[in-house]
């Protein structure tokens, strides 16, 4: 019988999905497999796209900026600054523990990838807490309908904590995944989901940056 | 060697049983076949270029005379709009990406099926219910009528009080969601589930147009979705995105449906390009020239198609260096567009050019593209391009392009591939004749529109008075309307009627280079019992590997038969990753297709509450979606 190789593998050495049901297996096949998996190119052309439409949002807020003498406009009040960012900044840090997460499943640390997103979780959770509070506090001084200004923020505002808020969706659904053990499906949707979050935590810098530059510049 | 063949039949069989989906409609409602989704495409895309067609010929009998009175000015607005949105929208992306690209791409990589192919499902029936959410407001007096490009302040409540620009901003946000995970899935598809060998240089051309396209909707959907929901929240909340009187710009809205709208043309194109590069080398019998400029230049086209979208606004006042520099972007679009022409001609010159009728196609394809883009390249002259906007030369340019370009190839390809997908032969004869009519009435309908854009009659005038000459032109125009549609039923009633009669064609009946002639015709559920062995971007022409095809299956090397199993390679060099399981049937992707359209239909209607609580059936559709992993299956 002939020896088939494919680039330098033969069939039966290449992991299969389907055998990786707990934990040691799913890391061996982990290690297995050359480069990312489908599922990170799927994220990727997600992050992509929803990249596209949210620098477009900024985009617009700096052209409506650059057509308006006086930033914000007269009779809008400047956004905060101190908090807005330091609540980013907390927000960014739940990057280390969903790549810890990842960086465990991958290794077969099915308890760790667990504690590691819910600790992200937590963190998150406190983030869109405070946010939706302070959206809905300065909606009772202005409205989107005042002018493109107050227009902009809300809507580029709103859009972040949108993203935020299904990151979250995302987190409680790999942890009930989680909680029926690690296959080769859940390592790669944590993959997948902490790529999520490293999109929307870069993407809220860029966000708070823009909005808190109206009084910063 | 019987004791070979034992073990190989029974493997196919196992194959056959393991990808069987379920019979009659409920196979077709959770169907995440690759092949029977994109035939859904394309019956569902032929039904909207039908209206869209009719929505044309009505416009065209309308101005077949001066002062005609068919329909008043109001329906007409609608028609026009409509038109435009069908067909650019509903037909053109659709086919070619959903209905080409969806039944051939895994074909010809080799693959068993897309990447996601839940997901494709899901872009299906996101594509067909805002089609019908589109129609539902038309038929209910809520046509759009802002034309296609929805210009502000045109669009806005002020001016346009009744609900019927909510649908189109809607509708075009709907079914940009469709378009977006379909593109996602063909750049993951074409990434990942090549044929362990088929490095990215050994991947067809044909792939490297929809490679092009892919790339293209996902980063010009989103622009346009932006644009869309700040429309729609100045309708409904009372935004002021673009109100000049309160810090907003009429302009935004042009420079963000521009953003999005020169690319959707070469996106349009594009997938055109690559049937072309399909049809020319298996006509010939001849290997593309310059296959790696050619896959290049596909990949360029789209990519300077994204800074040229300023020459559309040429009359709308802005600084003059950003004309120039727009004008120099648009004339680069020349060198990549070149390069594929003369790679074309070349092939026919110097191979075997059998001109059966999908050959007929891709040079009448040729001829008409070259003329739209001569005539495009007229606009990188700025006093012309200003002269001539808003007139009927660039509806005849835009035309030469759109049909031209995009369609032709798209009927060539349905010749092509019709032996694929139905085992049938088509009958030359009528084929050829549909061509020469079609071919015909295109030019008979377009290019007299260039003249009497040169005389000045404008666009979107729903008549005109006979004293200004453009009577005898426009008579012609609506001649070659109806010439056109009447050689389009022509290659339709064929393909019908070769369909019910035609003769058995063979896996191969062109000897093509690809891979999807080295499967049956139609293809089985797996496509292909061994994952095909690649060697060169020619992969049918190599019959050695062909040869190993049919030993790997003998000795059960690469047929994969324990699920639905599918390898996975390394990007760039197509090294052998893993073996994945795919998903079987689903019901949720029809569900959520369903949910998804009523929230749509809620938002027109601006009822938040009821819209939110299906957007909650949707998030509940999606744990139903995720509940049961593919290898559970």
């Amino acid at each position: 019988m002939t020896d088939y190789i494919f680039g330098g593998r033969r069939e039966g050495e290449v992991p299969r999905t389907h055998e990786g049901r707990n934990p040691r297996d799913v890391s061996h096949l982990a290690s297995q497999r050359l480069g990312v998996p489908v599922a990170w190119w799927g994220i990727a052309m997600l992050v992509a796209s929803e990249a596209t439409l949210m620098f477009t949002f900024i985009g617009t807020y700096y052209y409506l900026r650059s057509k308006t003498p006086v930033w914000p406009p007269v009779g809008d009040p400047e956004p905060h600054v101190v908090v807005p960012l330091i609540l980013a900044g907390v927000l960014a840090t739940t990057s280390l523990p969903m790549q810890l997460a990842s960086m465990a499943a991958r290794a077969g640390r099915l308890v760790a990838t667990r504690r590691l997103i819910v600790l992200a979780l937590i963190v998150q959770c406190g983030y869109i807490s405070y946010e939706m509070w302070d959206y809905q506090h300065e909606l009772q001084t202005t409205t989107p309908s005042h002018d493109a200004y107050e227009s902009i923020y809300y809507v580029l505002l709103g859009a972040d904590h949108g993203h935020v808020w299904i990151g979250i969706l995302l987190n409680v659904w790999l942890l009930a995944k989680l909680g029926r053990g690690l296959t080769m499906y859940r390592l790669n949707a944590t993959i997948a989901v902490t790529w999520y979050w490293h999109f929307v935590n870069l993407l809220t810098l860029f966000v708070i940056g823009t909005l808190t530059s109206a009084t910063l510049l | 060697m019987a004791t070979v063949e034992l073990p190989a039949r029974e493997r196919v069989e196992r194959l056959e049983q393991m990808w069987q989906g379920k019979p009659g409609i409920l196979g077709w409602l959770t169907t995440t076949d690759h092949k029977k989704i994109g035939l859904l495409y394309f019956w569902t895309t032929l039904v909207f270029f039908a209206a869209g067609g009719a929505e044309a010929l009505t416009m065209r009998t309308q101005l077949a005379h001066a002062n005609n009175n068919v329909v008043g000015p109001a329906t007409y607005d609608e028609l026009f709009t409509m038109h435009g949105v069908t067909m650019i929208f509903f037909f053109i992306i659709p086919m070619t990406t959903g209905a080409f690209g969806n039944y051939l791409i895994p074909l010809l990589i080799g693959a068993r099926d897309m990447a996601f192919p839940r997901m494709n499902a899901l872009s299906y029936w996101i594509f067909l219910t805002s089609g019908l959410f589109l129609y539902i407001g038309f038929a209910t007096g809520n046509g759009p009528n802002g034309a296609w490009f929805g210009f502000t302040p045109l669009t806005e409540r002020a001016f346009s009080p009744t609900r019927a620009e909510d649908f189109y901003t809607l509708a075009l946000i709907f079914n940009g969601i469709s378009s977006s995970l379909g593109s996602a899935n063909f750049i993951v598809t074409m990434f990942k589930l090549r044929a362990p060998g088929m490095s990215f240089n050994r991947m067809p051309t044909f792939c490297y147009a929809f490679l092009a396209a892919s790339f293209g909707l996902l980063f010009a959907l989103p622009v346009l979705t932006a644009d869309c929901i700040y429309l729609y929240l100045d309708r409904i909340v009372g935004t002021h995105f673009f109100d000049p009187a309160h810090g907003g710009s009429v302009l935004l809205w042009q420079h963000l449906f521009w953003i999005f709208g020169h690319p959707e043309v070469y996106i349009l194109i594009v997938p055109a390009f690559g049937i072309a590069t399909s049809i020319i080398p298996a006509m010939t019998q001849r290997k593309l020239v310059a296959y790696p400029l050619v896959a290049i230049a596909e990949l360029l086209v789209v990519f300077i198609g994204f800074g040229v979208w300023a020459h559309h606004m040429y009359t709308t006042g802005l600084p003059t260096i950003q004309v120039v520099f727009f004008g120099a972007a648009t004339a680069m679009v020349v060198i990549p567009s070149s390069i594929q022409v003369f790679s074309w001609c070349m092939s026919m010159v110097t191979g075997r050019a059998r001109f059966k009728t999908p050959l007929l196609f891709i040079a009448g394809f040729i001829w008409m593209f070259v003329n739209g883009g001569l005539t495009g390249i007229m606009f990188v002259s700025i006093p012309f391009d200003q002269q001539v906007h808003d007139t009927y030369f660039v509806i005849a340019h835009f035309h030469y392009i759109i049909f031209g370009a995009a369609v032709f190839p798209i009927f060539g390809g349905m010749y092509y591939w019709f032996p694929k997908v139905t085992g049938k032969l088509y009958l030359e004869r009528p084929g050829q004749i549909s061509f020469w009519l079609i071919f015909v009435g295109t030019n008979l309908l377009f290019f007299p529109m260039y003249i009497v854009g040169l005389l000045g009659m404008p666009r979107q005038i729903y008549t005109y008075p006979g004293n200004m000459g453009w009577t005898a032109y426009n008579l012609a125009e609506t001649i070659g309307g109806f010439l056109t549609a009447f050689g389009i039923l022509v290659c339709v009633g064929n393909l019908l009627v070769s369909y019910l009669r035609g003769l058995p064609s063979g896996p191969d009946p062109w000897l093509g280079p690809t891979l999807e002639w080295a499967t049956s015709s139609p293809p089985p559920e797996y496509n292909f019992a061994v994952i095909p062995t690649v060697t060169s971007a020619y992969p049918n022409w190599d019959p050695e590997d062909r040869e190993e095809d049919v030993r790997k299956l003998a000795d059960g090397v690469m047929v994969l038969e324990e699920g639905h199993e599918q390898p996975v390679v390394t990007t760039a060099d197509g090294n052998f990753s893993e073996v994945i399981e795919m998903p079987h049937s689903s019901p949720w992707p029809p569900t959520l297709g369903l949910c998804l359209g009523l929230v749509f239909t809620f938002l027109v209607l601006e009822k938040f509450f009821v819209a939110g609580i299906f957007g909650a059936l949707c998030l509940l559709s999606l744990v139903g979606w995720h509940a049961k992993e593919p290898q559970e299956a």
